[in-house]
């Protein structure tokens, strides 16, 4: 009994000694983006007290894979709000998996918001379109949601940027999200593009989009797309620049 | 023709350790690999139905889960009856009345344990790699075949795209902090075997130890906190402090979510790994030492 | 003037009961010498202390006060036991092991390499009859197999002492007698014994010395001679002697005031005639 009694206190030290080595190793790996999972009780309720568990011990990855086929069965379905809540569920228990946001988004603002649209068990057209926007609304939120998880990536900026452009008139939003885009060095390329034409269409930033769009026609013959020259075209034609100093004319060719 | 004594004998070390490992592979427990190959297997063909990129996220995720189980298990079962068994059976008697000290004994018998436990850990690192391997050829195939594809360039994206999400060397590491993990537990066992009565007993503590293990980190943040009963805030500061954080070496969530650990950041997880184990294993020579057997 | 191979002084050894306020005396300020060549015979009824006794020996087991020297080295110092081969009651060893693999682990405990050890390993399982179960495991030993592969892992560093506790039991009288002969063999080559066993008869064979333990404390010890010798009594054992000459004997015998206590034909141990007869 006293040797298991100074074992307890031995404990207790080395719990001591290695308090402080254990925070800022934790710290660390959060700042590295580990770790970042929130598992708590709202989560417990949702997902059960096994999974839970099982979450906790190492094995979110493998909780979240199986709540990703239950989504996928839900999604088949078309049940819709079950879709939503499992992968608040997914999201929470891997943050850092981008595929899911991406899913998530995907199936709220583009099939569910179309679905809703189509619904024919609601004769209302003001309801079904309130009910397809709450479904973007929802994907858009995912979304951001998942960028200030992943701050660190470009992937979710760009799907932001593209469901903005698409789905809503917010297109200067959609510019912000493509610009951020645009700063990651290992971003796809074609963001600085699309950020330009986003702007391009938010009323009274012609003369800034104009600026970005031939900036990027400056860079050579690789930036020259014909929407990118269509855009040129038709700022110059918005703010009435003199033909001689067009880039390019009104159908979108280069002078 | 006997050599002179030797304080501390590395070969003596070493014949315990061979001795460990081949009882461990003698015991079959090298069959378990067998069930994790299969896991895998039907894990792969009973998703056919996902879309790839998500077929290789469940893939990644069931075997370094599978991975994580089967090695903890085998650490804590392997230890577990490892020294009840030489106690009761009295071949430690023979051992110990040989010019061996304790201590080579108990080092010689852990070295055993994390040597079985690394060639797991390979063999299903390996087994692993090549199940996505063929998977990652499969999909490539089937992409290429479905777009009709012939463009050399297009050809690589997509190649470099499947690649991507397949096997990739970050997730080493988060092999190597499953394997510290089961080393730790394997310590950690030992040490609780030096006194407990019988190795049930080890095994259900160590299982505990297990759970409790993966709250420490939230106990740790609640019990420095403010707030909370006193009562409460010695419950948590006991979880902080007499139980390791077990989530320090929970990185293969992340890792498969595409997050690639800095060296120098790995190297201070696996130092701590490596401090807890040296703390667990000599606390257990220290009950060792003076055990009447 | 060489150290004695064993020399335990005043040796004490007290278990607490977990719980309780008593306590357990095994071994009660024990002394006793065993000298170099010997082979002692320690015994005593169960829970006499010969176990506790020999553990403290092999420090398996810390004395409570007192003290055991091997060779003039502390027992509790690990180098002490590179003198010593032990054959705990009852061994079993590791059962995966084969016989030969069995040898070599324990050579290669006692600093054992390479060409040595294996010559070594042959050798040993030459003199204990184990040549053709060599690659045997040693789950498929019977008992009288399992004694001697005992025997030879004990001899393995080739100690200067022998502690052997209960070598023959449960041994069938063939093995029993082979391993008897083998610990003559041993006394041959000038290793020390410390024999525990309940075999009172083989004891008596083999032994030099005896000391009995009771509760914990020595008892009786000596020279087995001198120990169960009747010293008032002389026996005589004629062959072909006439019954005439046998009266004349006792008249004479009674006429100087000595008692005839018994006439009898002497007889062979029921072992010699069973292994007589299965032979």
């Amino acid at each position: 009994m006293k040797r298991i009694a100074v074992l307890l206190v031995a404990l207790l030290v080395f719990g001591a000694v290695k308090l402080p080595m254990e925070r800022a190793i934790t710290d660390a790996h959060r700042a590295a983006y580990f770790r970042g999972a929130k598992l708590d009780l709202t989560l417990r309720e949702q997902i059960g007290q096994g999974a839970f568990v099982a979450a906790l011990s190492g094995f979110r990855g493998v909780i979240a894979d199986i709540l990703t086929i239950q989504a996928f069965t839900a999604w088949e379905n078309t049940q819709w709000s079950r879709v939503i809540f499992l992968y608040n569920q997914i999201t929470t228990l891997q943050p850092r998996v981008i595929m899911h946001w991406e899913t998530a988004a995907g199936y709220t603002a583009s099939d569910a918001s179309v679905a809703a649209l189509e619904d024919p068990k609601q004769p209302r057209q003001a309801l079904r379109v309130k009910a397809s926007r709450d479904f973007i609304q929802q994907g858009r939120e995912f979304l951001e949601r998942g960028i200030r998880n992943n701050p660190d990536r470009y992937v979710l900026f760009n799907k932001l940027g593209a469901l903005l452009a698409q789905k809503t008139e917010d297109h200067y939003a959609a510019y912000e999200a493509f610009s951020k885009a645009a700063e990651f060095p290992d971003c796809m390329g074609y963001e600085k593009r699309f950020a330009a034409y986003e702007l391009s269409r938010c009323p009274g930033r012609e003369a800034q989009a104009y600026a970005l769009l031939l900036k990027l026609y400056r860079m050579g013959a690789s930036q020259h797309t014909p929407m990118l020259l269509g855009r040129i075209a038709a700022m110059e034609e918005k703010l009435d620049i003199p033909s001689d100093q067009r880039v390019c004319n009104q159908h979108g060719s280069p002078q | 023709m006997q050599p002179r004594h030797q304080f501390f004998s590395p070969a003596r070390v070493s014949a315990i350790a061979g001795n460990t490992l081949l009882e461990l592979v003698r015991q079959k427990v090298f069959y378990f690999l067998l069930i994790f190959a299969l896991v895998l297997i039907g894990a792969s063909f009973f998703m056919g139905f996902l879309r790839p990129e998500l077929q290789f996220q469940v893939m990644k995720d069931v075997s370094l889960g599978a991975m994580s189980v089967f090695t903890w298990l085998l650490a804590v079962l392997a230890t577990a009856m490892m020294l009840p068994k030489d106690i009761e059976e009295r071949t430690l008697y023979t051992i110990l009345a040989k010019p061996v000290p304790r201590f080579e004994y108990l080092l010689g018998k852990l070295l055993g344990v994390f040597v079985m436990l690394a060639i797991s850990t390979v063999v299903m690192g390996a087994i692993f790699a090549a199940v996505l391997y063929a998977k990652e050829q499969l999909a490539i195939a089937e992409a290429l075949q479905e777009g009709k594809i012939t463009d050399p360039a297009q050809i690589a994206e997509i190649v470099r795209n499947v690649k991507a999400s397949t096997f990739t060397w970050s997730l080493v590491p988060g092999v190597i902090a499953i394997y510290f993990k089961a080393a730790i537990f394997a310590a950690l066992t030992l040490l609780i075997s030096t006194f407990a009565s019988s190795w049930i007993f080890t095994i259900v503590v160590s299982v505990a130890v297990y759970l409790i293990g993966h709250l420490t980190p939230i106990a740790r943040e609640y019990w420095l906190a403010d707030g909370g009963t006193w009562l409460a805030k010695v419950g948590l500061a006991l979880i902080a402090l007499f139980f390791p954080d077990l989530q320090l070496f929970n990185l293969a969530d992340d890792i498969v979510a595409g997050n690639a650990i800095a060296l120098g950041l790995f190297l201070h997880t696996v130092g701590l790994g490596c401090l807890y184990i040296a703390v667990y294993g000599c606390l257990a020579y220290w009950m060792f030492a003076n055990k009447e057997l | 003037m060489p150290d004695p191979a064993i020399a335990i002084r005043n040796l004490t050894k007290v278990y607490p009961i977990p719980f309780k306020r008593e306590r357990v005396t095994a071994v009660d300020h024990l002394s006793l010498s065993v000298e170099p060549g010997q082979v002692y015979g320690l015994l005593g009824p169960n829970g006499s202390g010969k176990s506790t006794t020999m553990k403290v020996l092999l420090g398996l087991v810390p004395a409570t006060s007192g003290s055991a020297q091997i060779f003039g080295r502390d027992s509790t110092l690990v180098e002490s036991h590179e003198e010593v081969g032990y054959l705990p009651e009852n061994p079993y060893f590791y059962k995966f092991l084969t016989g030969q693999e069995t040898l070599r682990f324990y050579g290669k405990l006692c600093g054992l390499r390479g060409a040595a050890l294996r010559e070594r390993t042959r050798e040993l399982l030459k003199l204990v009859g184990l040549e053709n179960a060599a690659d045997r495991r040693l789950g498929g030993y019977s008992k009288g197999m399992l004694q001697r592969i005992g025997l030879a892992q004990a001899l393995v560093q080739e100690p200067r002492l022998l502690v052997l506790d209960e070598p023959t039991a449960g041994v069938d009288p063939a093995g029993s007698r082979e391993i008897r002969d083998l610990i003559l063999e041993f006394k041959s080559r000038g290793i020390t014994v410390l024999l525990c066993s309940h075999l009172l008869g083989q004891v008596q064979e083999i032994c030099d010395r005896v000391g009995i333990l009771h509760q914990g404390k020595l008892v009786r010890e000596g020279e087995l001679e001198s120990l169960i010798s009747i010293e008032n009594q002389t026996q005589l054992i004629f062959e072909n002697a006439s019954p005439d000459l046998l009266a004349r004997f006792e008249a004479e015998a009674a006429a100087c005031g000595a008692r005839l206590v018994e006439k009898s034909k002497p007889h062979t141990t029921l072992e010699r005639f069973f292994l007589e007869v299965t032979k």
